[in-house]
């Protein structure tokens, strides 16, 4: 309140300009929304209209008839189990570098970054051929462990640097307390690292969620697919028919926007953590 | 696992460097079951190091340590049987008061039902006052109210030996005091070993049956306070305990036709018959060391006397503290509250016998402790 007495204006405009992000960066997605429930004969008229005059989920159900279900549940399972992996590995992994002293250590971490700096596209043949070689072409198990290699380094980032933002005399306590270091960071580094694990898991959602290039690089048959590969078949199956296109568009980014905006404070915190102490 | 009151510590040649640093040199310390030991220095004297070696949160490079009849060098901290303080208490944030009381009676082994552990959690926390904050979090509560926290859980298994690494440090200095009581009441009921990292002599002094004082990584002295306060094995350890600082006036002591003398600069003490032992302290340079306690107002026989300008009055309530020049040197001194001293005052000052020291200067080992020869 004392804000808006001393400073209106200031606080008008910061308003303003708010506002503009947000439609920018809003209005397609509502715009798709609308669109994917409006009759088709509606998504074409002139001039246009934001709001459908009649609802209906008739794109919805073509998308679903046409297998967006099994994709949906494809990218739920590889999303998930790239998340896990990540966790798991990357807990344990950035605990080490956060708390012991190794010979080799800034080497192991200095690698890591650079890992992170090489673009996807470049290891995608690489990758192939290792997946092709221990015969997990065309499998979900493949992609994750191709997803959490790529994922990992970032995961390991973000978790060592929450780590060392707690004071050691934590797990000291828990140590004397009468728990194995092990026990320690289940019951009590973990716990207090919610937010690290957070953003960490957020970004590796997002990347096994979107990815396209990977997904249709590896998987060939039909019943494999994710989403974002389900979406583009689909671009070549309906040719210029909005609805279902831009049904199979929600069904895909609403799941991650719902994440995101129940998560988005931990995602934020999990981000200035890394970037202050990294 | 050593459970049960008070056992035994010993360390056997302990020592610890990082890189070209050495935090702890060659560590040989034996403190009896149910002993309340404090580790007394400077930051970086090697005492919190001491603290964590015997806590096993970090490895020793050399020497052992025993507790009790265990030698625990090689085991990890959950398997000491040692129960710890921290300075910023370590409270668990994601657990209520009751939840962290309890954890360390939930850990593996310790095969305790629900119901022992909810009525040791509640006794404790009566005993140390916190009994109304159990369903609240660390955050929520006092930093008084943190410490008795902290203190409970550490109390909660009843362990052989308390590590404390000043506990009290984050306290307002009233509260301090308060706590500085209550933990020796806790002590002299538990006689639980206790072990107290401190900075602070007038806690250790207060606190302790001995205290270990600390510089550069060495053990000075270990002995009981009064001990250390009237004979101080060195200067540093001198200067460390007591309010305020001793007075230090460099200089040598000469045999003179009139008897021996303390030569400083711009001042000669003539010494009283008593101490013409310090003669044989002739062949070396030397600092006499006197509290201000010891320098009075007043001409007494058979002590050391000078004339001096006083330069500045304190008062401190119970007594006044004065500054006087004495030829080239400046002689803090202590007077009766009621004494009327006035800055500019011409004063015959008294340096009494038995409140006076002599260190080597170089070595700043004691020569004379408390008027005494030192053995």
């Amino acid at each position: 309140m004392a804000v808006l007495r001393s400073a209106p204006l200031r606080h008008l405009l910061r308003g303003l300009v708010s506002a503009v992000i947000v439609v920018a960066a809003l209005f397609p997605i509502f715009w798709g929304l609308m669109t994917s429930l409006k009759p088709a004969r509606d998504i074409v008229t002139f001039p246009p209209s934001l709001l459908p005059a009649t609802v209906t989920l008739e794109h919805y159900a073509t998308i679903f008839k046409a297998g967006a279900l099994g994709f949906l549940l494809n990218s739920l399972l590889v999303s998930a189990g790239t998340v896990a992996l990540c966790i798991g590995l990357g807990a344990l992994a950035a605990y080490g570098l956060a708390r012991f002293e190794f010979p080799g250590k800034r080497a192991v971490l200095v690698a890591i970054i650079a890992v992170m700096s090489i673009p996807v596209a470049s290891l995608l043949i690489p990758t192939y051929t290792l997946i092709a070689e221990i015969g997990l072409v065309n499998t979900h198990v493949g992609l994750i462990l191709v997803y959490s290699a790529y994922q990992l380094p970032i995961v390991i980032w973000i978790l060592a640097a929450y780590y060392q933002s707690l004071p050691i005399e934590l797990e000291w306590s828990a140590m004397m307390d009468g728990y194995s270091r092990f026990q320690a960071l289940w019951k009590v580094v973990l716990p207090l690292s919610r937010p690290g694990l957070i953003a960490a898991g957020l970004f590796v959602v997002v990347f096994a969620w979107n990815d396209f290039v990977v997904a249709v690089t590896l998987l060939s048959s039909e019943d494999t697919r994710t989403l974002p590969i389900g979406i583009y078949n689909f671009l070549g199956f309906y040719g210029r028919e909005w609805g279902p296109l831009l049904a199979a568009s929600m069904v895909s980014t609403i799941p991650l926007l719902v994440i995101f905006v129940v998560l988005q404070r931990y995602f934020m915190a999990g981000m200035t953590n890394g970037s202050v102490k990294g | 696992m050593i459970e049960g009151s008070g056992a035994s510590i010993e360390f056997r040649g302990i020592g610890k460097r990082y890189g070209e640093t050495v935090a702890l040199a060659d560590l040989d310390l034996t403190i009896q079951p149910g002993e309340f030991v404090s580790l007394l220095g400077p930051s970086g004297s090697g005492k919190t190091t001491t603290l964590n070696i015997l806590a096993g949160l970090i490895s020793a490079d050399s020497g052992s340590i025993m507790i009790g009849d265990t030698d625990v060098t090689y085991l990890s901290p959950d398997r000491r049987g040692i129960a710890m303080v921290f300075q910023n208490y370590a409270l668990y944030p994601h657990m209520t008061i009751a939840e962290n009381l309890a954890f360390p009676l939930q850990a593996r082994g310790r095969n305790l039902s629900r119901l022992a552990i909810k009525a040791k959690v509640q006794d404790v926390a009566d005993t140390l006052g916190i009994g109304h904050l159990l369903a609240r979090y660390p955050k929520e509560i006092s930093g008084g109210q943190q410490q008795r926290v902290a203190l409970g859980r550490a109390m909660v298994r009843d362990p052989k030996v308390f590590l404390l690494d000043e506990p009290l440090s984050n306290l307002d200095a009233r509260l301090r005091l308060k706590m500085r009581r209550d933990l020796k009441a806790l002590h002299q009921r538990l006689r639980s070993t206790i072990v107290y990292v401190t900075h602070d002599q007038s806690e250790a002094m207060s606190l302790s049956d001995r205290i270990a004082i600390y510089q550069g990584g060495r053990l000075q002295q270990c002995g009981t306070p009064a001990d250390i306060y009237r004979r101080p094995a060195n200067a540093f350890v001198a200067n460390f305990m007591g309010e305020r600082e001793m007075n230090n006036l460099p200089g040598t002591v000469v045999q003179t036709g009139g008897g021996v003398v303390f030569k400083a600069e711009g001042l000669d003490l003539t010494l009283p018959s008593t101490l013409s032992g310090w003669a044989r302290f002739h062949d070396r340079a030397v600092t006499l060391g006197i509290r201000p306690q010891g320098v009075q107002i007043g001409q007494r026989a058979d002590a050391t006397q000078c004339e001096a300008v006083l330069r500045l009055v304190e008062h401190a309530g119970t007594e006044q503290f004065f500054y006087a020049q004495a030829g080239g040197v400046e002689l803090s001194g202590a007077a009766a509250p009621d004494t009327p001293l006035a800055i500019g005052d011409r004063v015959s000052l008294t340096l009494l016998s038995r409140e006076l020291y002599l260190f080597d200067t170089a070595s700043g080992a004691a020569l004379v402790q408390g008027g005494d020869l030192a053995a």
